[in-house]
């Protein structure tokens, strides 16, 4: 745990953040663990002091959080950049009501899609809802940046968005932190006439939605900066951009003066016009889309000003912001010749994804599903597999070949809804158990509803494992139940490292689901490794050995199965990586020749974990 | 004041986000700032993982095409996935002697001497990292023993001390890898290249 001083401490942009709403009095904060936000909540549960919890889906969490703030608390939601769009509905009403605490909500953008689906650019939100947007640059300015998120949502009672970016959340520096302040409470409040939004209240609502972007305008003047080096020349650094900014003009000696957004939405007006007076050439450096741009030419327009301006045609729209494409954009603007020499990447070296883990139960989910494909009778060449968001998107790579689609939380069972309506080919929608309660529930809701005939096997593995192992409702919620109590009519559990049973089920399902033109629901239920990993004492785990005897070198285990653990040796036979291998015996009832088997005793409670 | 740039790239759960935080902590100690990049996020065991580090005066994050400093490698492939942050004249490389296998069906390693084939003219130093953490009693410490190496080539000279690491390795057998790599340097063993 981190102590609090006045002292610079050394911690991530996301600790940054969670710091920064202690110091503002936040008393309430739920998010939906997504990377890059994660750390936030993580850090404030691990403070305590405060109501924390992981929501059900992002859309829950912002509505917890804007349910306190209406009530007057100093409330805090955060999520990744996608799963603003799953709370993308109260969103938008929130800027209508406002609130009356204060209501800070992180988007944590992933610009270069580092593990996302997207890149798309949440400031585009402030636009459409008209919430003001702060960015800060690095991770104390997050800090403070969020002390003032803070103040700036309670004094115009209206909700703002704090944007981050991969490259401020993961960012590890110096940060200096302002103590943390008394978490402030609500007391409830009753004003139906403003947060009751039947057409009457919502378009009164709407009127002073509009008054209050006025006042915001106005306050986000000063948290932005006009940094005057006495040049003709002027560019405007949004966000992260400012860093970069600073460090090409330091590196290329360049003279120019640059204005400092920290609130890309709304553009401080007052503060460009007065740079822009005395400035001949505008250079505008914003990651992603061109949302300052747009904004400053439609000022520019209204003032009757014609000044020369550069932005998105000098700064790539794609991928983060590097110091690259500040070099680029200020060659072409400042007329330099630059040369930059680097060593290309080798076109002929491995390529390394991630991987699941040893012992990740996916692994075996995903071979008792291929086989039970053809024990069927189902072609696995006309079979879809719609897949989800979470570590068993990896069963997309080989020898797996698991995944057909992966585009949004829940999408599995509304895709596979689709495919079966166009194709008539019975499809299977494999989804996680935190994936299934966020929105996978809705979708098999639809799916008994229209009688669709699917496969819906759920990969529970007891957490939000592909975050770190978060909690998730599967822990209190049998989903087995729940698929019951919403008229699935075959129901049934597999321990995935059972094979020929999972198998045999898995099977039977599929042929169920042909006679029958219903979904079925399959559970799988074992743990993540890694939350066992972190219940045991691991220098006293059991061992895969392998019997050279027995072992022929056919290879299926690792190359059919995969396991990090297990390695070729020259002669093509296996060996087990002792330093990697968790004792886990998944692997056991792979191999057709009965050669590998466990060595040393199980730890305590060692099934309860797994299976529990 | 000076800039350093170090990319230090490897395989997920070989200690290098811990060898950033490392970096930080002793920078903080010596009153230095330091910017990490991570890679957070999916299942990052056993995938390629690298972090930017930069020391000094810097205001953004990470390092351009190029003007790696150094080139760090904790498992030897990861460097040739990382090679365009460096620049023939201009980068160290260095390489920790072990090949990881990729985890995926039916895939061919390059040996060490198939990377260092690809490195050729550039200037290259081959340490045995694990091996020097088994010597120091943890094979974990393999990272604190990159950055011993890097300490006594003179990577954080004028910028971080060795007071300033001692204190932010914590852990005994982290610091005696660091001292034990520190030395291998001085006695030139172990060591292939320039």
């Amino acid at each position: 745990m981190i102590e609090l001083s006045t002292t610079k401490r050394v911690i991530l942009g996301n600790e940054a953040i969670a710091f920064g709403a202690l110091s503002a009095g936040v008393s309430i904060a739920a998010g939906y663990p997504g990377t890059p936000s994660t750390e936030i909540i993580e850090t404030l549960m691990a403070y305590g002091k405060i109501y924390t919890e992981w929501s059900a889906n992002e859309k829950v969490a912002f509505e917890t959080a804007y349910g306190a703030a209406i009530n007057g608390a100093f409330a805090l939601t955060t999520m990744k950049h996608v799963g603003l769009n799953v709370a993308a509905d109260p969103l938008m009403s929130s800027s209508y009501t406002g609130v009356e605490g204060a209501l800070v909500i992180v988007s944590a953008d992933d610009p270069s899609m580092w593990s996302s689906q997207n890149e798309q650019d949440n400031r585009y939100y402030g636009l459409h809802a008209l919430i003001p947007v702060i960015e800060p640059y690095d991770p104390q300015s997050a800090h403070d940046l969020t002390i003032e998120a803070f103040k700036l949502s309670n004094k115009v009672k209206h909700p703002v968005i704090l944007r981050s970016t991969t490259r401020i959340g993961h960012i590890r520096g110096p940060v200096e932190l302002k103590p943390p302040s008394r978490p402030i409470l609500g007391k409830l409040i009753k004003d139906p006439k403003r947060y009751v939004l039947v057409p009457e209240n919502a378009r009164r609502n709407r009127v002073e939605q509009l008054k209050r972007w006025e006042k915001i305008e106005e306050e986000v003047e000063g948290l932005n900066e006009l940094i005057d080096n006495d040049s003709e020349n002027l560019i405007i650094a949004s966000g992260i951009s400012f860093g970069y900014v600073i460090d090409a003009m330091k590196e290329l000696d360049i003279k120019a003066n640059v204005l400092r957004l920290s609130t890309p939405v709304p553009i401080p007006k007052r503060l460009f016009l007065k740079a822009v007076s005395n400035s001949k050439r505008v250079l505008i450096v914003e990651e992603g889309e061109p949302i300052v741009e747009y904004q400053i030419k439609d000022l520019l327009y209204d003032q009757g000003i014609r000044v020369e301006l550069h932005g998105k045609d000098l700064v790539s729209r794609v991928g983060e912001m590097t110091l690259d494409k500040v070099y680029y954009a200020f060659s072409k603007f400042f007329g330099l010749d630059l040369v930059t020499e680097y060593l290309e990447v080798p076109q002929d070296i491995p390529p390394r994804p991630p991987a699941l883990c040893p012992g990740c139960p996916h692994r075996s989910s995903f071979t008792d599903l291929k086989k039970a494909i053809t024990m069927a009778s189902f072609k696995p060449n006309e079979t879809f597999i719609s897949g989800d968001i979470g570590c068993y998107t990896l069963g997309l790579l080989p020898p797996f070949d698991t995944q057909d689609s992966s585009t949004d939380m829940g999408s599995s069972i509304g895709i596979a809804n689709g495919v079966y309506r166009a194709t008539g080919n019975i499809p299977i929608a494999v989804i996680g158990d935190s994936t299934f309660f966020h929105s996978g529930i809705s979708a098999l809701a639809n799916a008994v509803y229209t009688q669709t005939p699917m496969l819906v096997l759920v990969l529970d593995n007891r957490s939000t494992a592909m975050t770190g192992q978060q909690p998730s409702p599967s822990k209190e919620i049998d989903i087995g139940e729940v698929a019951k109590g919403l008229g699935v009519k075959y129901v049934k559990y597999i321990d995935p490292f059972d094979v020929n049973s999972s198998i045999k089920e898995l099977s039977n399902a599929l042929k169920w689901i042909r006679e029958n033109k219903q979904p079925a629901v399959v559970i799988a239920k074992r743990a993540c490794a890694l939350l066992v990993m972190d219940n045991v004492e691991e220098n006293n785990l059991p061992k895969a050995i392998v019997d050279l005897e027995k072992c022929t070198g056919c290879s299926i285990c690792y190359d059919y199965f995969t396991c990090p653990a297990i390695i070729p040796r020259k002669d093509k036979k296996a060996e087990i990586d002792n330093y990697t291998c968790i004792g886990c015996g998944a692997c056991i009832p792979v191999c057709p020749f009965k050669a590998i088997s466990l060595k040393g005793d199980k730890p305590e409670k060692w099934d309860e974990l797994w299976l529990g | 004041m000076a800039r350093v740039n170090i990319l230090i790239a490897g395989v997920g759960g070989q200690g290098i986000i811990t060898a950033g935080k490392i970096i930080a902590e002793a920078g903080n100690y010596s009153n230095t700032k330091v910017l990490i990049a991570e890679t957070h996020g999916l299942a990052q065991r056993g995938g390629g993982v690298n972090i930017h580090v930069r020391i000094g005066d810097v205001n953004s994050p990470l390092i351009p095409l190029g003007k790696a400093d150094y080139l760090v490698g904790l498992e030897a492939t990861e460097v040739l996935r990382n090679l365009n942050y460096a620049s023939r004249k201009h980068t160290t490389i260095i390489i920790n002697n072990y090949v990881v296998r990729p985890v995926l069906p039916k895939v061919r390693l390059l040996s060490l001497q198939e990377v260092l084939d690809k490195l050729k003219g550039c200037k290259v130093y081959v340490i045995d990292a694990n091996q020097i953490a088994i010597n120091a009693g943890n094979i974990k410490a393999a990272n604190a023993a990159i950055l011993g190496f890097l300490y006594s080539l003179g990577a954080f000279e004028g910028l971080i001390n060795e007071e300033s690491f001692i204190k932010a390795l914590k852990y005994e057998s982290n610091i005696k890898a660091f001292k034990i790599a520190q030395v291998i340097k001085i006695n030139g063993i172990d060591i292939n290249g320039i």
